[in-house]
């Protein structure tokens, strides 16, 4: 399988806190991959620096062999990377499909003066967004649906909120699909069903780097599973493997925890 | 008072509501995206203005040319009052803003004022000191009967044109690619970016579009006023952006509800007898009376536990509120603030004090009903009528364009 994203000895520090330390690991395609560890491990760091909100202090991100480590964001954007966020940063006051249409915005090209003259071209862009926004929120059946698409975002339930964000993510068909913690405050029936859907993700051929605290999750649907610590990758495998590794434990619950495994 | 008296006046008051609204548009929108005011947006309302100005001149405009040669001559003042603007705006966002954008916002804030100076004594070394007048064209001075009153024909066109304008932006912010890009960026500029929008590009194109409604404010007002004075941008300025606090900053029709209330006021305020302008006062009065007797204690009413509500308890509520003044001396005298109706004497005093002063008000004004205010006290009659609204609305008058965070 063709990698698709590669880090290589990413490293990033705020101030004198080293967040992300030579960081290295590779997704390849159509694969599920999870990053797991405690609070402040440089997860979402991580995801910051591939998203291009940060520019990696040493090392270099590629996606498919292109090096895109400092570019700006709508640019990696461009390049086909598409993120959600751990705090959901929905346009609130736009309504659903907006939200799913602005999420286009990079693979479309209609220009103000064409768009306020209303020539034939925006016009068959647009149906074409529109189709395209009904399949994406299509996937989240009966959830996005009939004059739900015009309300505003903020009347959205949180676990809806939640699965919106996926979908503007997947508006722009992305390379690779970055999920910062996509079941944050989900019940255990919905964060099943996002599970679900992550599959199905997987099916229609998306590539996911995925960040999730929630084991059920992680455990259901990732191909392999890297641990971070401070920064430090600790541990990578299936999960399985990362689950039972001692320095895992170690991570999560303390280093007598791990002594009592081993 | 004739009627055809109070129609031209709504038709005056209307067309500097509408330029008002052009050049609060540009405050607003920016303010929308990038959360700052841009305190230079009058004098590139002022530099329009003047390269209209000096184009129609250029090309030896008077009253005897021919209207056809007028009619081009004025489209060419049209793309140079949009395109010179456009530029200055584009180069004021690249030059002053860009590269402080992410501090503090109070130092953008102080960039803009500089902008502001800096670019009117550009104009004044361009252009002179002394005030730029155009000749008087048949088109300008040409009138024509609306609804049986003479109202110069220039008036409605620049209602028409502005309001033309105002319906393209809307369509433009609501439903075009590049609109949606504008308010994503207003609402989360970061997560924007993230989505692939070019925030720069879009911040960019937000200074194009404002510049350009400010530019085409300015051809309207030389043609309209006949003359522009290089300072004029501040006041202008100055009463676009109360306008567009009036209406909710960040609010796009707010913008042009809150400059048509100004643009109304003002000249309401100074053209018409006292007599008429009493109604006025008695229908806030009304208002006012409406919503103390009726709206507050009802919404009072409806927090209380049903079971609570005896008839007793509802009239005992609803005195308090009816029967002020009596119900105000006498808690007053009984010096007791009455907590179960959580209304104490200050407050019946206050209301009773409000009503009875707004009476007085209104019945002076009937008394001199001929009288007219003189038209230097304008700006302070628009002043109270601004503080009175934000008093009650803070938010302005459509409301601020809210971003939730969540």
């Amino acid at each position: 399988m063709e990698p698709v994203l590669e880090l290589q000895d990413v490293s990033m520090s705020f101030g004198g806190l080293k967040a992300v330390d030579s960081l290295s690991f590779t997704v390849r395609e159509n694969e599920i991959v999870s990053i797991i560890g405690p609070n402040g491990s440089g997860k979402t760091t991580t995801f910051n620096l591939i998203s291009g909100l940060y520019e990696p202090h040493s090392g270099d991100i590629l996606l498919k062999g292109e090096s895109v480590a400092g570019l700006r964001p709508d640019l990696v954007h461009n390049k086909g990377i598409s993120r959600t966020f751990q705090s959901l940063r929905l346009f609130t006051n736009m309504s659903v499909l907006e939200n799913v249409l602005v999420g286009m915005h990079s693979v479309t090209s209609a220009g103000p003066f064409a768009s306020m003259l209303r020539l034939p071209s925006v016009r068959r862009e647009e149906k074409a967004m529109y189709d395209k926004a009904q399949e994406i929120l299509g996937m989240f059946p009966g959830r996005f649906s009939g004059p739900r698409q015009h309300q505003p975002a903020f009347s959205l339930s949180y676990a809806n909120r939640r699965r919106l964000e996926i979908a503007r993510a997947l508006a722009s068909d992305p390379v690779l699909l970055l999920l910062d913690e996509p079941v944050a405050g989900m019940n255990p029936a919905e964060s099943h069903e996002v599970m679900e859907q992550i599959r199905m993700l997987r099916e229609k051929g998306y590539t996911i780097l995925m960040i999730e605290h929630d084991m059920h999750v992680v455990g259901g649907v990732s191909d392999r599973v890297i641990a971070m610590d401070h920064g430090v990758k600790i541990a990578e495998g299936t999960y399985d493997e990362v689950a039972n590794d001692p320095q895992v434990v170690e991570a999560y619950l303390g280093k007598r925890a791990a002594d009592a495994t081993a | 008072m004739s009627f055809d008296h109070i129609m031209s006046v709504t038709i005056g008051g209307l067309t500097v509501g509408m330029i008002y609204a052009l050049i609060a548009l540009g405050y607003t929108m920016v303010y929308g995206v990038l959360k700052f005011i841009n305190f230079a947006h009058g004098e590139v309302f002022t530099v329009g203005g003047y390269v209209a100005a000096f184009s129609l001149l250029a090309m030896g405009i008077d009253a005897s040319t021919p209207w056809l040669k007028v009619a081009g001559a004025i489209a060419l003042a049209l793309v140079a009052a949009v395109t010179v603007p456009m530029v200055l705006g584009f180069l004021i966002e690249r030059i002053a803003y860009r590269p402080l954008r992410g501090r503090s916002r109070i130092i953008p804030l102080l960039s803009a004022i500089g902008v502001s100076i800096v670019l009117q004594q550009l104009i004044i070394i361009i252009f002179g000191p002394k005030p730029v007048t155009i000749p008087t064209l048949a088109l300008s001075s040409a009138s024509v009967s609306f609804l049986g009153v003479n109202v110069r024909v220039l008036a409605l066109v620049i209602i028409a044109v502005s309001a033309a304008l105002m319906i393209g932006l809307t369509y433009l912010v609501k439903s075009t690619r590049i609109g949606k890009a504008m308010r994503a960026t207003s609402q989360d500029m970061e997560a924007a970016e993230m989505m692939g929008i070019d925030t720069n590009r879009t911040i960019a194109f937000t200074f194009l579009v404002g510049s350009a409604l400010a530019g085409i404010g300015g051809l309207l007002v030389v043609m309209y006023y006949g003359s522009l004075k290089y300072d004029a941008g501040f006041l202008y300025g100055l009463k676009a952006f109360t306008a567009a606090v009036l209406g909710g900053i960040g609010n796009i029709p707010g913008a042009v509800v809150g400059a048509i209330v100004l643009g109304m006021t003002e000249t309401y305020g100074v053209s018409v007898d006292l007599g008429f302008l009493a109604w006025f006062v008695v229908a806030g009065l009304v208002l006012g009376l409406y919503v103390q007797m009726v709206r507050v204690p009802n919404r009072r009413l409806a927090h209380i536990a049903a079971d609570r509500r005896t008839p007793e308890y509802e009239r005992s509520i609803m005195n308090v509120y009816r029967l002020t003044p009596y119900h105000g001396i006498k808690t007053l005298l009984a010096e007791r603030t009455d907590a179960l109706l959580s209304v104490s004497a200050v407050d019946a005093v206050r209301l009773m004090a409000g009503n009875i002063f707004l009476a007085v008000l209104a019945a002076v004004m009937f008394i001199n009903s001929s009288a007219r205010i003189d038209t230097r006290w304008q700006p302070v009659i628009a002043f109270v009528v601004l503080m009175v609204i934000l008093m009650f609305r803070p938010s302005g008058i459509l409301g601020e364009a809210v971003t939730e965070k969540v």
